[in-house]
């Protein structure tokens, strides 16, 4: 016999054709898993994929199709598109001044700021009627531009380029009840003009990538900035230890004055005071440590306050992430993003050192949480978008975080007031006050270490009843905030003011 | 007995209605497709140049006139369903640049459309010629093992002899006439699961060896499993070809089940496939590379995921409705917008084009051409022809399934072709000879399946190890 096993007595095999029926729904169950991936991806992602900057169908109608205007918020064309000598379009800015936010649109350069964040609505990639899509293939034009209007006001834009001519730094202005951009400067800053100009634009762009990074004109400081704050991060510290319950406006430390003189020893470090008028043995409390800049006091309160509470309260102010944007942002930090690790570095970071870095955009919203009293307004630049057939579509403001009580906000907008225009506070940022209305601020000297100059600071807002601007400037190695900043703000704001009254 | 089947062999032509009413619609709907795509192109209201249209119509024309006058009692659906793929793919191909495929024939130089054509042309013909003239499945059950050893034998040139492109080793070439084996090999393989399969279900489905807590058929039952998965792995191994590997072993696995009707079988078989696939996973890198394109292909948008996110922003800008033909696939310098958007992406292309609507009706002619053929396999007078029947329609469906998932990143990308659509000619002959076996199946025409031999079990078990012991000298010589 052969080697093979002795086989039982085989039953009548199973009948093929249940199981037929089965492997037939199993079919329809694997080709209905599919069709409900493919509704994924031709409904509910069609419009991400769409717009995505990656998308070659961009390309593909960059390269043939007019892009939409970008005017600011009174309709003066900050970018269009001019005919070229064959049938193409070239982009043409007539305020090279607003660079910073709309960035340039060159065929053989790629595309920045609004000019790549908004490339499919400048092209027209989306319809802006409803079922506008579904109609759209009936006509022979694929692309309906839209025109872009930002909230941006060119006048107030160009006042706040000329403050910064010459120096290193970004200016933001924000409306604070609405978050509206009204201004975002950066310098230094490049003419997109010469960027598309086929003539000139290769030697321009080369001459602008051969820059040092700390001398780029492309990278955008408002946004992308990330700087160490000093003293005007205080503001942020003092949104976090009122709403988190840390501090009162009447918390004092008894032993803030002695250490005036001597220091407050943190872990070993001893955390200094060095530059505000002497107040003798009065001990402060909340409006009076903004008002004179306290760092001992800041120290305290951030010691109180604590590093995982002080996080969670940055995150409720932007910190932590990009901040959603209708540009690309940096984000900022309390704590270098990896936690902070002892007290010292939580003592130093209450006051704006150590590893805080912050881009000027963050320190603006700061300003305006105080100046609309607690609610942080999601910002945003662009108001409107509007088709040739003349639909529009607004964004309108939206509430993106409340921070912080009424009253709370009340103190640290009084506190700031007295920090421009009290006794002892208007000798550092007196300068910001715009004349007849009541002005709130701060300044900051963010100590860089080694021979290098401080960074200027100054965030700030106006009326202080009710806001209409809040302001951030920082120049770069500008000294003491006082001495560059504080005025730059100031103007920035009374400039606003006079134009918008 | 005689006198029955030379009348049954000689019937009268016979008109076959619904086949005409349903290829009427099919021809309607490609015409339109064809006017959309030529006003289009042109600007302005126009039919282009519609000779290809003319040709393709004549084809499907002609494969129904002769089975009409051939007096076929086939089913009637099943033409127009591949019908319609094809035309779907003859527009698809019209559409992209002539430029992507060129051969020439001595004077003559063809581009991508008239290829195409070509090839549906071959198609269609041998799924009549198949239908109208194959009378006895005889030569096809009795040589089971032959088919499975020229299969190999197929594989091992393709091995030894076989051309690359883009990584994979698929293509043999004879002379002027180049092909993808592996697309033939998969009827081979079925056919010869269909034989074996039948001939060996019921002991296939009796358990008698105990290893651990598995209950085993005898192990020269196991082997064909075992081989089966062996192939599967060399063909991801040599080939590198990880879209026909698991095409093969899932159709195996689903067949398999089908026969023995034991859950235990197809858990043994995932059991193997994850097994497989672990080990490709930690040796290969290009298959490491096709799980990671396939985790997140916008990592590697400008690199290795290039070709999956183009194809996912197609069908985003695909939409619910569709570009619309020829308003689609933005060209990039000339160049779509997809590599191999005629081959491996033509259902994203016909995505975009057509959107959502057009992509359901593509995945649901599928599946209409799976209820007819597993409708075919239920009604088919022995297990052989049920399980040859079931067999071939799963290795169009589930092939189908693979790449449209694939495309739609449900599951890694695998480089295989959309049966009856992507360009191809040894696809598109493959998938016509399926079409021909399913249509002679249904026919009542095909003579009667012999009796089942009346051997003892042992003697055929002996039979059966000793052909294949035999087959694998053969081949392995």
């Amino acid at each position: 016999m052969s080697g093979l096993p002795d086989l039982p007595a085989l039953g009548a095999p199973p009948r093929i054709g249940p199981a037929l029926l089965r492997v037939a729904l199993a079919l329809i169950v694997v080709y209905g898993a599919i069709g409900a991936g493919l509704s994924w991806w031709q409904v509910v992602e069609a419009e991400r994929l769409t717009s995505d900057p990656g998308n070659p169908l961009l390309l593909a109608a960059e390269r043939e199709g007019r892009r939409g205007r970008i005017v600011d918020a009174r309709g003066v064309v900050l970018a269009e598109s001019v005919p070229g000598g064959d049938g193409s379009w070239t982009r043409r800015y007539p305020h090279p001044e607003a660079a910073p936010i709309l960035g340039y649109f060159s065929p053989d350069f790629g595309s920045a700021g609004l000019e790549r964040s908004f490339a499919a609505e400048l092209l027209g990639l989306r319809s802006l009627a409803p079922g506008g899509d579904l109609l759209r293939k009936l006509r022979r034009d694929l692309y309906d531009p839209q025109d872009v209007q930002l909230s941006l006001d060119v006048r107030l834009q160009r006042a706040a380029v000329a403050l910064l001519r010459g120096k290193r730094g970004a200016i933001v202005a924000i409306e604070p009840a609405s978050g509206r951009i009204l201004a975002l400067a950066s310098t230094p800053s490049f003419d997109p003009n010469r960027i598309v100009d086929p003539d000139t634009g290769a030697a321009y762009f080369a001459d602008l990538l051969d820059r040092p990074a700390e001398a780029s004109a492309l990278l955008d400081r408002a946004t992308m900035g990330r700087y160490t704050p000093g003293s005007v991060l205080k503001i942020a510290t003092a949104v976090a230890g009122l709403g988190s319950g840390a501090i009162t406006p009447q918390t004092v430390y008894p032993e803030q004055p002695a250490e005036e003189r001597t220091g407050f020893l943190v872990e070993g470090f001893r955390v200094r005071d060095g530059h505000h008028p002497q107040t003798g043995q009065r001990t402060l409390d909340l409006t009076g440590a903004i008002e004179v800049s306290c760092n001992i006091w800041f120290a305290h309160a951030g010691l109180d306050i604590g590093g995982e509470r002080f996080l969670a309260w940055g995150e409720r102010m932007g910190f932590g992430a990009a901040i959603p944007f209708d540009v690309p942002t940096a984000a900022s930090t309390l704590d270098g993003g990896d936690g902070f690790v002892d007290d010292v570095e939580l003592a130093n970071a209450a006051y704006g050192q150590s590893e805080t870095f912050v881009t000027p955009l963050q320190m603006a919203l700061v300003a305006a949480i105080v100046a609309d009293r607690g609610t942080l307004m999601r910002p945003h630049v662009v108001d409107e978008l509007r088709s040739a057939d003349g639909r529009v579509q607004t964004i309108a403001p939206e509430v993106w975080r409340r921070v912080l009580d009424a009253g709370q906000a009340e103190t640290i907008a009084r506190a700031m007031q007295q920090a421009v225009e009290g006794r002892l506070g208007r000798r550092f940022a007196g300068a910001a006050k715009v004349p007849g209305v009541p002005t709130a601020g701060k300044s900051g000297t963010a100590e860089l270490g080694g021979e290098r100059e401080p960074h200027a600071w100054f965030i700030g807002f106006a009326p202080v009843e009710a806001p209409r601007i809040a302001v951030a400037v920082i120049v770069e190695n500008g000294g003491a905030g006082s001495a560059s900043a504080v005025p730059m703000g100031g103007e920035l704001m009374a400039a606003w003011l006079k134009l918008a009254p | 007995m005689t006198g029955r089947a030379g009348i049954a062999n000689r019937r009268r032509p016979r008109f076959r209605r619904r086949e005409a009413l349903l290829l009427g619609g099919v021809a309607g709907a490609i015409a339109c497709g064809w006017v959309s795509l030529a006003s289009t192109v042109a600007g302005r209201p126009s039919v282009g140049d519609p000779s290809l249209l003319l040709a393709f119509l004549g084809l499907l024309a002609a494969a129904h006139a002769v089975l009409s006058l051939a007096g076929s009692r086939c089913d009637e659906v099943l033409l127009p369903v591949t019908g319609l793929l094809m035309g779907l793919s003859l527009l698809i191909m019209v559409r992209l640049p002539q430029g992507l495929v060129v051969q020439e024939f001595g004077p003559l130089e063809l581009g991508l459309a008239p290829l195409q054509l070509t090839f549906i042309g071959l198609s269609l013909t041998a799924a009549t010629v198949i239908a109208v003239a194959l009378r006895s499945d005889l030569w096809l059950r009795s040589y089971k093992y032959t088919w499975a050893a020229a299969g190999i034998a197929l594989l091992l040139l393709v091995f030894a002899f076989g051309e690359e492109t883009n990584g994979a080793r698929l293509t043999l070439r004879v002379g002027p006439v180049a092909g993808q084996p592996s697309e033939l090999l998969k009827i081979l393989l079925v056919v010869f699961l269909a034989g074996y399969l039948a001939d060996n279900r019921a002991l296939l489905a009796a358990r008698v060896t105990r290893l651990g807590p598995l209950r085993l058929p005898p192990l020269p039952y196991l082997l064909p499993m075992l081989a089966m998965w062996g192939i599967a792995l060399t063909i991801v191994v040599v080939q590198r070809d990880l879209g026909a590997a698991l095409l093969f072993y899932a159709v195996f696995l689903v067949l398999l089940w089908v026969a023995t009707q034991r859950l235990g079988d197809l858990a043994l078989g995932v059991l193997l496939f994850v097994v497989g696939a672990v080990v490709l996973y930690a040796l290969f890198p290009h298959v490491r590379e096709r799980v990671e394109i396939w985790l997140d292909p916008f990592a590697t948008a400008q690199g290795a995921g290039f070709q999956v996110v183009r194809g996912l922003y197609a069908l985003g800008r695909g939409g619910v409705l569709g570009t619309g033909l020829g308003a689609g696939l933005p060209g990039v310098d000339g160049h779509p917008s997809i590599p191999a958007v005629h081959t491996d992406f033509v259902f994203d292309a016909l995505a975009e084009e057509l959107g959502l609507a057009g992509a359901l009706v593509i995945l649901a002619l599928y599946v209409v051409l799976a209820e007819r053929g597993l409708r075919i396999a239920s009604a088919a007078r022995d297990d052989f022809r049920a399980l040859l029947a079931a067999g071939v329609t799963l290795v169009v469906v589930v092939q189908a399934a693979i790449i449209v998932a694939g495309n739609a990143r449900l599951i890694p990308l695998t480089g295989i072709t959309l049966p009856f659509v992507s360009y191809g000619g040894s696809s598109l002959l493959a998938n016509g000879i399926v079409l021909g076996l399913l249509l002679s199946l249904d026919d009542t025409r095909l003579a009667a399946p012999p009796p089942a031999q009346a051997i003892g079990r042992r003697e055929r078990l002996r039979d059966a190890a000793g052909a294949v012991a035999g087959r694998v000298e053969r081949v392995i010589s």
